[in-house]
Protein backbone atom coordinates (compact mmCIF):
# COMPACT_ATOMS: atom_id res chain seq x y z
CA UNK A 1 0.00 0.00 0.00
CA UNK A 2 1.22 3.42 -0.93
CA UNK A 3 2.03 5.28 2.59
CA UNK A 4 2.27 8.37 0.75
CA UNK A 5 -1.94 8.45 -0.05
CA UNK A 6 -3.18 4.93 1.19
CA UNK A 7 -4.89 4.27 -1.80
CA UNK A 8 -4.26 0.96 -2.04
CA UNK A 9 -1.99 0.36 -4.78
CA UNK A 10 1.96 -0.78 -4.90
CA UNK A 11 3.89 2.18 -4.03
CA UNK A 12 5.74 1.48 -7.45
CA UNK A 13 3.18 2.59 -9.54
CA UNK A 14 2.63 5.99 -8.61
CA UNK A 15 5.27 8.94 -8.48
CA UNK A 16 2.15 10.76 -6.89
CA UNK A 17 1.49 12.49 -10.43
CA UNK A 18 -1.45 9.91 -10.84
CA UNK A 19 -4.86 11.13 -10.71
CA UNK A 20 -6.30 9.76 -7.73
CA UNK A 21 -9.92 9.24 -8.34
CA UNK A 22 -10.75 7.82 -5.10
CA UNK A 23 -9.83 11.16 -3.09
CA UNK A 24 -10.79 15.12 -4.08
CA UNK A 25 -10.12 18.16 -3.00
CA UNK A 26 -13.14 20.47 -2.51
CA UNK A 27 -11.79 24.28 -2.23
CA UNK A 28 -13.94 26.56 0.02
CA UNK A 29 -13.24 29.80 1.69
CA UNK A 30 -15.55 29.79 4.12
CA UNK A 31 -15.45 31.59 7.95
CA UNK A 32 -15.63 28.78 10.48
CA UNK A 33 -17.14 30.98 12.39
CA UNK A 34 -19.86 31.29 9.25
CA UNK A 35 -22.76 29.38 11.59
CA UNK A 36 -22.31 31.57 14.29
CA UNK A 37 -22.75 34.87 11.97
CA UNK A 38 -25.18 33.59 10.58
CA UNK A 39 -27.47 33.03 13.94
CA UNK A 40 -26.01 36.57 14.82
CA UNK A 41 -27.79 38.34 11.99
CA UNK A 42 -30.89 36.55 12.74
CA UNK A 43 -30.50 37.92 16.21
CA UNK A 44 -29.66 41.59 15.16
CA UNK A 45 -33.31 41.05 13.08
CA UNK A 46 -34.91 40.02 15.85
CA UNK A 47 -33.63 42.70 18.00
CA UNK A 48 -34.62 45.39 15.62
CA UNK A 49 -38.14 43.54 15.59
CA UNK A 50 -38.34 44.58 19.33
CA UNK A 51 -37.19 48.21 18.57
CA UNK A 52 -34.56 48.16 20.52
CA UNK A 53 -30.15 48.67 19.79
CA UNK A 54 -28.46 45.34 21.06
CA UNK A 55 -25.25 46.33 23.17
CA UNK A 56 -22.28 43.43 23.82
CA UNK A 57 -20.16 44.33 26.63
CA UNK A 58 -16.73 42.85 26.42
CA UNK A 59 -14.12 42.70 29.29
CA UNK A 60 -12.24 40.47 31.87
CA UNK A 61 -13.95 39.48 35.14
CA UNK A 62 -14.04 42.38 37.39
CA UNK A 63 -13.80 45.41 35.52
CA UNK A 64 -17.09 46.72 36.57
CA UNK A 65 -19.43 45.45 33.69
CA UNK A 66 -22.38 44.71 36.03
CA UNK A 67 -22.13 47.76 38.30
CA UNK A 68 -21.94 49.93 34.96
CA UNK A 69 -25.23 48.13 33.92
CA UNK A 70 -27.16 49.05 37.42
CA UNK A 71 -26.05 52.79 37.26
CA UNK A 72 -26.96 52.92 33.15
CA UNK A 73 -30.36 50.86 34.52
CA UNK A 74 -31.29 53.70 36.92
CA UNK A 75 -30.24 56.87 34.86
CA UNK A 76 -31.95 55.02 31.91
CA UNK A 77 -35.38 53.62 33.21
CA UNK A 78 -37.25 56.13 33.69
CA UNK A 79 -37.44 57.49 30.16
CA UNK A 80 -36.67 54.05 28.21
CA UNK A 81 -37.38 50.30 28.09
CA UNK A 82 -34.60 47.83 28.70
CA UNK A 83 -34.15 44.29 28.39
CA UNK A 84 -30.64 42.49 30.11
CA UNK A 85 -28.79 39.06 28.87
CA UNK A 86 -26.81 38.24 31.46
CA UNK A 87 -24.06 35.68 30.36
CA UNK A 88 -22.18 33.66 33.19
CA UNK A 89 -20.29 30.70 33.72
CA UNK A 90 -22.67 29.94 36.59
CA UNK A 91 -24.83 31.41 38.99
CA UNK A 92 -27.61 34.10 38.53
CA UNK A 93 -25.71 36.65 40.69
CA UNK A 94 -25.17 38.89 38.16
CA UNK A 95 -28.86 38.71 36.78
CA UNK A 96 -30.03 39.25 40.59
CA UNK A 97 -28.12 42.29 40.73
CA UNK A 98 -29.87 43.89 37.48
CA UNK A 99 -33.56 42.39 38.69
CA UNK A 100 -33.42 44.28 41.60
CA UNK A 101 -33.37 47.29 39.42
CA UNK A 102 -37.00 45.69 37.99
CA UNK A 103 -36.20 45.58 34.36
CA UNK A 104 -36.46 42.35 32.20
CA UNK A 105 -33.04 40.05 32.57
CA UNK A 106 -32.55 36.39 31.69
CA UNK A 107 -29.70 34.81 32.71
CA UNK A 108 -27.92 32.40 30.43
CA UNK A 109 -24.74 30.16 32.24
CA UNK A 110 -22.78 28.65 29.58
CA UNK A 111 -21.72 26.16 31.86
CA UNK A 112 -17.70 26.04 31.30
CA UNK A 113 -18.07 27.72 28.00
CA UNK A 114 -15.85 30.83 28.02
CA UNK A 115 -17.94 33.12 25.92
CA UNK A 116 -21.25 33.73 24.83
CA UNK A 117 -22.48 32.42 20.89
CA UNK A 118 -24.95 33.83 18.66
CA UNK A 119 -27.05 30.24 19.23
CA UNK A 120 -27.15 30.63 23.52
CA UNK A 121 -28.18 34.66 22.51
CA UNK A 122 -31.31 33.74 20.03
CA UNK A 123 -31.69 31.69 23.07
CA UNK A 124 -31.57 34.50 25.43
CA UNK A 125 -33.60 37.15 23.63
CA UNK A 126 -36.54 34.33 23.35
CA UNK A 127 -36.28 33.92 26.86
CA UNK A 128 -36.22 37.72 27.37
CA UNK A 129 -39.82 37.88 25.04
CA UNK A 130 -41.45 36.28 28.11
CA UNK A 131 -40.69 38.62 30.73
CA UNK A 132 -41.68 41.56 28.86
CA UNK A 133 -45.67 43.19 28.56
CA UNK A 134 -45.32 44.31 24.83
CA UNK A 135 -42.58 43.11 22.78
CA UNK A 136 -41.15 46.30 22.90
CA UNK A 137 -37.41 47.38 23.78
CA UNK A 138 -35.26 50.58 23.11
CA UNK A 139 -31.96 48.54 24.60
CA UNK A 140 -31.27 45.23 25.03
CA UNK A 141 -27.73 45.24 26.92
CA UNK A 142 -25.71 41.61 26.69
CA UNK A 143 -23.25 41.51 29.26
CA UNK A 144 -20.52 38.75 27.95
CA UNK A 145 -19.07 36.30 30.16
CA UNK A 146 -15.89 37.65 31.65
CA UNK A 147 -12.73 37.18 29.28
CA UNK A 148 -10.99 39.59 27.28
CA UNK A 149 -10.31 37.12 24.84
CA UNK A 150 -12.66 34.54 23.53
CA UNK A 151 -16.00 36.71 23.55
CA UNK A 152 -13.91 38.79 20.80
CA UNK A 153 -14.71 35.86 18.13
CA UNK A 154 -18.16 35.88 18.28
CA UNK A 155 -20.42 38.29 16.76
CA UNK A 156 -23.98 38.32 18.19
CA UNK A 157 -25.66 40.46 16.38
CA UNK A 158 -25.17 43.42 18.73
CA UNK A 159 -25.32 47.00 16.96
CA UNK A 160 -22.18 48.01 19.26
CA UNK A 161 -20.05 46.40 21.08
CA UNK A 162 -18.23 47.89 24.32
CA UNK A 163 -14.78 46.95 25.57
CA UNK A 164 -14.05 48.10 29.01
CA UNK A 165 -10.77 47.87 30.97
CA UNK A 166 -10.46 49.03 34.63
CA UNK A 167 -7.79 51.46 35.75
CA UNK A 168 -6.77 48.35 38.60
CA UNK A 169 -5.79 46.59 35.36
CA UNK A 170 -3.70 48.58 33.35
CA UNK A 171 -3.28 50.90 30.73
CA UNK A 172 -1.57 48.18 28.77
CA UNK A 173 -4.61 46.39 27.99
CA UNK A 174 -5.52 47.06 24.56
CA UNK A 175 -1.50 46.33 23.01
CA UNK A 176 -2.04 42.79 24.67
CA UNK A 177 -5.39 41.81 23.87
CA UNK A 178 -5.81 43.48 20.70
CA UNK A 179 -8.90 41.54 18.97
CA UNK A 180 -11.30 42.63 21.76
CA UNK A 181 -10.16 46.43 20.56
CA UNK A 182 -9.75 46.23 16.82
CA UNK A 183 -13.55 44.65 16.40
CA UNK A 184 -15.28 47.27 19.47
CA UNK A 185 -16.99 50.24 18.69
CA UNK A 186 -16.67 51.95 22.26
CA UNK A 187 -13.65 51.67 24.42
CA UNK A 188 -14.79 52.56 28.21
CA UNK A 189 -11.88 52.99 31.01
CA UNK A 190 -13.70 52.48 34.37
CA UNK A 191 -13.12 52.89 37.70
CA UNK A 192 -11.81 56.54 36.94
CA UNK A 193 -12.05 57.37 40.63
CA UNK A 194 -9.20 54.80 41.29
CA UNK A 195 -6.59 56.45 39.43
CA UNK A 196 -4.68 58.28 42.25
CA UNK A 197 -3.82 54.57 43.41
CA UNK A 198 -2.82 52.62 40.16
CA UNK A 199 -0.36 53.39 37.70
CA UNK A 200 -2.73 53.83 35.05
CA UNK A 201 -1.60 56.48 31.75
CA UNK A 202 -5.45 57.07 30.40
CA UNK A 203 -3.07 58.73 27.27
CA UNK A 204 -1.14 55.18 27.04
CA UNK A 205 -4.84 52.97 26.95
CA UNK A 206 -6.22 55.65 24.52
CA UNK A 207 -3.02 55.66 21.80
CA UNK A 208 -2.96 51.97 21.80
CA UNK A 209 -6.66 51.36 21.50
CA UNK A 210 -6.32 53.79 18.46
CA UNK A 211 -3.83 52.38 16.93
CA UNK A 212 -5.71 49.03 17.18
CA UNK A 213 -8.76 50.75 15.61
CA UNK A 214 -8.45 54.51 14.71
CA UNK A 215 -12.14 55.12 14.23
CA UNK A 216 -12.78 53.59 18.37
CA UNK A 217 -14.78 56.17 20.47
CA UNK A 218 -13.75 56.01 24.13
CA UNK A 219 -15.40 56.97 27.70
CA UNK A 220 -13.95 57.53 30.87
CA UNK A 221 -15.74 57.14 33.39
CA UNK A 222 -16.53 56.15 37.32
CA UNK A 223 -20.22 54.33 37.73
CA UNK A 224 -18.94 55.17 41.86
CA UNK A 225 -18.51 58.83 41.19
CA UNK A 226 -20.61 59.35 38.23
CA UNK A 227 -18.15 61.03 36.61
CA UNK A 228 -18.14 60.30 32.91
CA UNK A 229 -21.80 59.05 32.93
CA UNK A 230 -23.36 61.68 31.33
CA UNK A 231 -21.22 61.70 28.07
CA UNK A 232 -21.78 57.66 28.18
CA UNK A 233 -25.69 57.82 28.52
CA UNK A 234 -25.62 60.82 25.91
CA UNK A 235 -23.92 57.94 23.73
CA UNK A 236 -26.74 55.52 24.39
CA UNK A 237 -29.45 58.04 23.92
CA UNK A 238 -28.10 58.88 20.35
CA UNK A 239 -27.95 55.46 19.20
CA UNK A 240 -32.09 55.14 19.48
CA UNK A 241 -32.30 58.73 18.54
CA UNK A 242 -30.56 57.68 14.78
CA UNK A 243 -32.50 54.20 15.34
CA UNK B 1 -10.19 27.80 25.42
CA UNK B 2 -12.75 29.34 22.57
CA UNK B 3 -10.44 27.11 20.19
CA UNK B 4 -11.92 24.01 21.16
CA UNK B 5 -15.68 25.60 20.11
CA UNK B 6 -13.72 26.52 17.15
CA UNK B 7 -12.55 23.60 16.36
CA UNK B 8 -15.80 21.69 17.42
CA UNK B 9 -17.33 24.41 14.34
CA UNK B 10 -14.83 23.09 12.17
CA UNK B 11 -15.59 19.40 12.53
CA UNK B 12 -19.51 20.51 12.36
CA UNK B 13 -18.83 22.17 9.03
CA UNK B 14 -16.94 19.31 7.42
CA UNK B 15 -19.34 16.22 8.34
CA UNK B 16 -21.80 18.39 6.25
CA UNK B 17 -19.71 18.90 3.30
CA UNK B 18 -18.63 14.78 3.44
CA UNK B 19 -22.53 14.12 3.52
CA UNK B 20 -22.71 17.04 0.45
CA UNK B 21 -20.40 15.15 -1.56
CA UNK B 22 -20.63 11.47 -0.77
CA UNK B 23 -17.59 10.95 0.54
CA UNK B 24 -16.79 8.97 4.14
CA UNK B 25 -13.03 9.77 5.23
CA UNK B 26 -11.63 13.14 5.37
CA UNK B 27 -7.87 13.28 4.77
CA UNK B 28 -6.41 16.53 4.77
CA UNK B 29 -8.63 19.77 6.06
CA UNK B 30 -6.80 23.35 5.35
CA UNK B 31 -7.36 25.98 7.80
CA UNK B 32 -6.27 29.92 7.56
CA UNK B 33 -5.89 31.64 10.34
CA UNK B 34 -5.76 35.53 10.49
CA UNK B 35 -2.78 36.78 12.18
CA UNK B 36 -5.45 39.37 14.08
CA UNK B 37 -7.66 36.19 15.02
CA UNK B 38 -6.55 35.82 19.13
CA UNK B 39 -6.80 32.35 18.37
CA UNK B 40 -3.89 30.57 19.52
CA UNK B 41 -3.18 27.79 17.07
CA UNK B 42 -1.42 24.99 19.57
CA UNK B 43 -4.89 25.11 21.42
CA UNK B 44 -6.61 24.62 17.99
CA UNK B 45 -4.73 21.44 16.95
CA UNK B 46 -4.80 20.06 20.38
CA UNK B 47 -8.77 20.68 20.48
CA UNK B 48 -8.99 19.57 16.93
CA UNK B 49 -7.02 16.09 17.93
CA UNK B 50 -8.82 15.54 21.00
CA UNK B 51 -12.40 16.08 19.38
CA UNK B 52 -11.98 13.66 16.39
CA UNK B 53 -11.09 10.81 18.51
CA UNK B 54 -14.66 10.57 18.71
CA UNK B 55 -15.41 10.94 14.91
CA UNK B 56 -14.49 7.40 12.60
CA UNK B 57 -14.70 9.71 9.64
CA UNK B 58 -12.10 12.18 11.06
CA UNK B 59 -9.71 9.83 12.72
CA UNK B 60 -6.95 9.76 9.99
CA UNK B 61 -7.40 13.53 8.73
CA UNK B 62 -4.28 15.64 8.94
CA UNK B 63 -5.01 19.47 10.25
CA UNK B 64 -2.97 21.72 7.68
CA UNK B 65 -2.55 25.37 9.43
CA UNK B 66 -1.96 28.43 7.19
CA UNK B 67 -0.77 31.46 8.51
CA UNK B 68 -0.45 34.84 6.55
CA UNK B 69 1.93 37.52 7.91
CA UNK B 70 0.57 40.22 9.82
CA UNK B 71 0.12 43.51 8.19
CA UNK B 72 0.29 47.11 9.24
CA UNK B 73 -0.66 50.65 7.89
CA UNK B 74 0.76 53.93 8.71
CA UNK B 75 -1.75 55.83 9.64
CA UNK B 76 0.47 58.89 8.58
CA UNK B 77 1.69 58.07 5.14
CA UNK B 78 -0.90 55.28 4.19
CA UNK B 79 1.73 52.89 3.16
CA UNK B 80 1.37 49.20 4.03
CA UNK B 81 3.95 46.62 5.16
CA UNK B 82 4.55 43.43 6.99
CA UNK B 83 5.80 42.89 10.37
CA UNK B 84 8.90 41.97 9.71
CA UNK B 85 9.59 45.23 7.80
CA UNK B 86 8.88 47.47 10.95
CA UNK B 87 11.96 49.70 12.32
CA UNK B 88 13.42 48.22 15.33
CA UNK B 89 11.53 50.61 17.16
CA UNK B 90 8.06 49.12 15.88
CA UNK B 91 7.55 52.33 12.99
CA UNK B 92 6.44 52.86 9.79
CA UNK B 93 9.80 51.48 7.65
CA UNK B 94 9.06 54.72 5.11
CA UNK B 95 7.83 57.73 7.43
CA UNK B 96 8.95 56.69 10.75
CA UNK B 97 5.80 57.00 12.44
CA UNK B 98 4.79 55.16 15.35
CA UNK B 99 0.86 54.96 14.78
CA UNK B 100 0.54 52.02 12.90
CA UNK B 101 -2.74 49.78 12.56
CA UNK B 102 -2.86 46.32 11.97
CA UNK B 103 -5.29 45.40 8.98
CA UNK B 104 -5.37 41.65 8.25
CA UNK B 105 -7.13 39.04 8.55
CA UNK B 106 -8.95 38.34 11.95
CA UNK B 107 -11.04 35.69 10.57
CA UNK B 108 -10.69 31.63 10.87
CA UNK B 109 -11.39 30.23 7.41
CA UNK B 110 -12.17 26.76 6.28
CA UNK B 111 -9.95 26.97 2.60
CA UNK B 112 -9.76 23.33 1.46
CA UNK B 113 -10.88 19.61 2.04
CA UNK B 114 -9.51 16.71 0.93
CA UNK B 115 -11.79 13.69 1.35
CA UNK B 116 -12.48 10.10 -0.50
Amino acid sequence: MCEWCGCGQPEEHHGHSHNHNHSKIIELNKSILEENNKIALKNKEHIEALGAVGINFISSPGSGKTTLLQETIKRLKPRTKIGVIEGDIETQRDAQRIREQKVPVVQLTTGGACHLDARLVHKGIHQLEHELDDNNLDFLFIENVGNLVCPASFYLGEHKRVVLVSVPEGSDKPAKYPKAFIDADLFIISKIDLLDYFDFSIDEAKEEALKLNPKLDIICLSSVTGKGMDEWINYLLNLIKKE
Amino acid sequence: MHELSLAQALIDQVKLLLKEHNANKVLRISVEIGPFSGIVIDSFEFGYYALIKEEPSFIDSKLEIITPPALYQCVFCGRKFKEDELTKDKRCPFCKDSFLTPVGDGDILLKEVEME
